[in-house]
């Protein structure tokens, strides 16, 4: 019994780091059709900034996880001004876009590299060292705190998107660009939200793994990849889809660690996907969705 | 009496194709226009290409007087919001819609200019009003309404910004005619003030009579202008 609980703990934490850069492609995906692949390079370099952070300006562990945040936010926009900008009205935006995030990611990771060294970093325990006991089984402070602030995070950015009118903006974009150039929305300026938003939310999830694991120049590549293929499953541009595949692919991931070893996780998270994508191929949110389209 | 809109010399298409030649075209305020056309004479191109929304086009248009045409070979809509933001109201032809969103949010999404997202509210009221059947459904998902009702929120978002030009494709296209008679009817119950309205319809029958002036459009070109009889009428 405990250690199923164990396993369901384990699960859902791993599922609220990655299901955060799961919307941020996600919500990208559908808004500017970008399939951004630099969520790689914003993930270390929020981690680098926070880093950063504790070194140079205050040490206080929130204060750190704040900077996290904000240094995701800057690395989300210098990407929408550096790749999205200059392509996203040029033919064959899709690709071109996909390659130029792709580039991002390594020139930047190559920077990091370069400039701070192939030696991992450790940032401060944000949530402290404390422990719970419910029901014979042991809750650390570190779990707790992740799955909680993941939570906050997309609550505050799905009520955002609910409720303001930039909110209004960008989901008009995600369901049909044309008509929301027509009532006058403008792709760039709407762009530069969307990536400042995805940015603050791959931010938190850098901030909240590096300090669990560590942080290096290439560190965000295998939280990208999981994001992006937990996008894929939840069906790209639906944000309950990524939710919901995260949960899934956290559980996979607890549930192969425990019975079959670490290095299988990605096995059993692809042959999982392709499952699903096989059965319903425009995944989770094909199962969701209610209204028809256009 | 101030010129709204004001095109000389547009010439706009898509690629190799040139479907506006050289056309001119002054639109004075508190007008009601009714642009007259077979498919394919250019009637969407034309409101296209006022919203930049063509893939090419060359030639001046102005409205109220500000220059917004410009000479430009690609990227179609990439100006449209600046253009909106100086008083353009388009109402589509077809389904043009936000699936997801509700009626409700629909209509607001049409009120982007800042000074109409203030009024939104008395707006939206108004708006239902003339649309008496979307006050039950203000909280459904667009996606789900009938092709008419569908229209309706179309045409009502048009209708939420202070707007100095209206723009509405063919708004009766594919509706019963007795809803399409409505749809056509709450048009032409907006009160116009100082801006001005085109309609681009293929039934001239729908128009005639209800709008100040009626012009035809033929190969890309305005041919022939006749003011409606009925409102010469009242007016002399």
């Amino acid at each position: 019994m405990n250690d199923i609980i164990f396993l369901v703990i384990n699960g859902i934490t791993v599922a609220s780091i990655y299901g955060l850069i799961a919307v941020a492609v996600s919500i990208t995906w559908s808004a500017l059709g970008l399939l951004n692949l630099s969520y790689g390079f914003i993930f270390s370099f929020a981690g680098y900034g926070a880093w950063l952070a504790e070194r140079h300006i205050y040490g206080e562990p929130i204060f750190v996880m704040f900077m996290g945040i904000a240094a995701g936010i800057v690395g989300g926009v210098m990407v929408c001004l550096i790749v999205f900008i200059p392509v996203h009205d040029k033919p064959n935006f899709t690709i071109r876009g996909m390659i130029g995030t792709l580039a991002v990611s390594l020139i930047g990771g190559q920077i990091l590299l370069q400039n701070f060294g192939p030696k991992a970093k450790l940032l401060p325990e944000f949530f402290g060292y404390g422990k719970i006991k419910i029901l014979d089984v042991t809750l650390t402070a570190d779990k707790i705190g992740i799955i909680c602030s993941s939570i906050l995070m997309l609550t505050i950015v799905v009520k955002w998107m609910k409720s303001s009118r930039r909110g209004l903006e960008i989901r008009a974009m995600m369901m049909n660009p044309h008509a929301a150039s027509i009532v006058g929305i403008g792709v760039r300026k709407t762009g530069i939200y969307v990536m400042a938003v995805t940015g603050a939310m791959t931010g938190l999830s850098a901030a909240l793994l590096s300090q669990t694991y560590y942080l290096s120049p290439f560190s965000g590549l295998t939280p990208m990849i999981k994001g992006v293929s937990i996008a894929l499953m939840g069906g790209l541009g639906s944000v309950r889809g990524a939710v919901i595949a995260a949960i899934i692919l956290g559980f996979n991931e607890a549930l192969t660690t425990k019975f079959l070893g670490g290095r299988y996780v990605l096995m059993t998270q692809f042959a999982l996907i392709i499952i699903v994508l096989i059965i319903r191929p425009r995944g989770i949110a094909g199962i969701l969705d209610k209204a028809r389209e256009a | 009496m101030s010129n709204i809109l004001e095109i000389k010399g547009l010439s706009a298409g898509y690629g190799p194709l040139r479907v506006i030649h050289d056309l001119d075209l002054i639109i004075q305020s508190g007008e009601r226009v009714g642009i007259v056309g077979l498919n394919g004479h250019g009637k969407t191109t034309l409101f296209y290409a006022i919203a930049g929304l063509t893939h090419w086009q060359r030639g001046s248009i102005k409205i109220s007087g500000k220059e917004i045409g410009r000479t430009r070979s690609q990227g179609p809509g990439r100006y449209t919001h600046i253009v909106v933001k100086e008083g353009l109201a388009i109402m589509p032809q077809g389904d043009e819609i936000f699936h997801g969103l509700t009626v409700e949010e629909h209509l607001d999404s049409g009120a982007f200019t800042p000074l109409s997202w203030k009024n939104r509210k008395q707006k939206r009221e108004e708006i239902l009003e003339i649309f008496e059947p979307l006050k039950k459904l203000i909280n459904t998902p667009v996606g789900r309404l009938s092709g008419g009702e569908r229209r309706m929120v179309s045409i009502g978002r048009g209708m939420m910004s202070e707007a100095k030009l209206y723009m509405a494709d063919e708004p009766t296209l594919g509706l019963a005619p007795k809803i399409g008679k409505g749809v056509l009817e709450a048009l032409l119950k907006i009160d116009l003030k100082d801006s001005a309205m085109i309609i681009a319809e293929q039934n001239v029958a729908l128009l005639e009579g209800k709008v100040d002036r009626i012009i035809g459009m033929h190969a890309g070109k305005l041919k022939g202008e006749a003011s409606s009889s009925l409102s010469m009428g009242l007016k002399n």
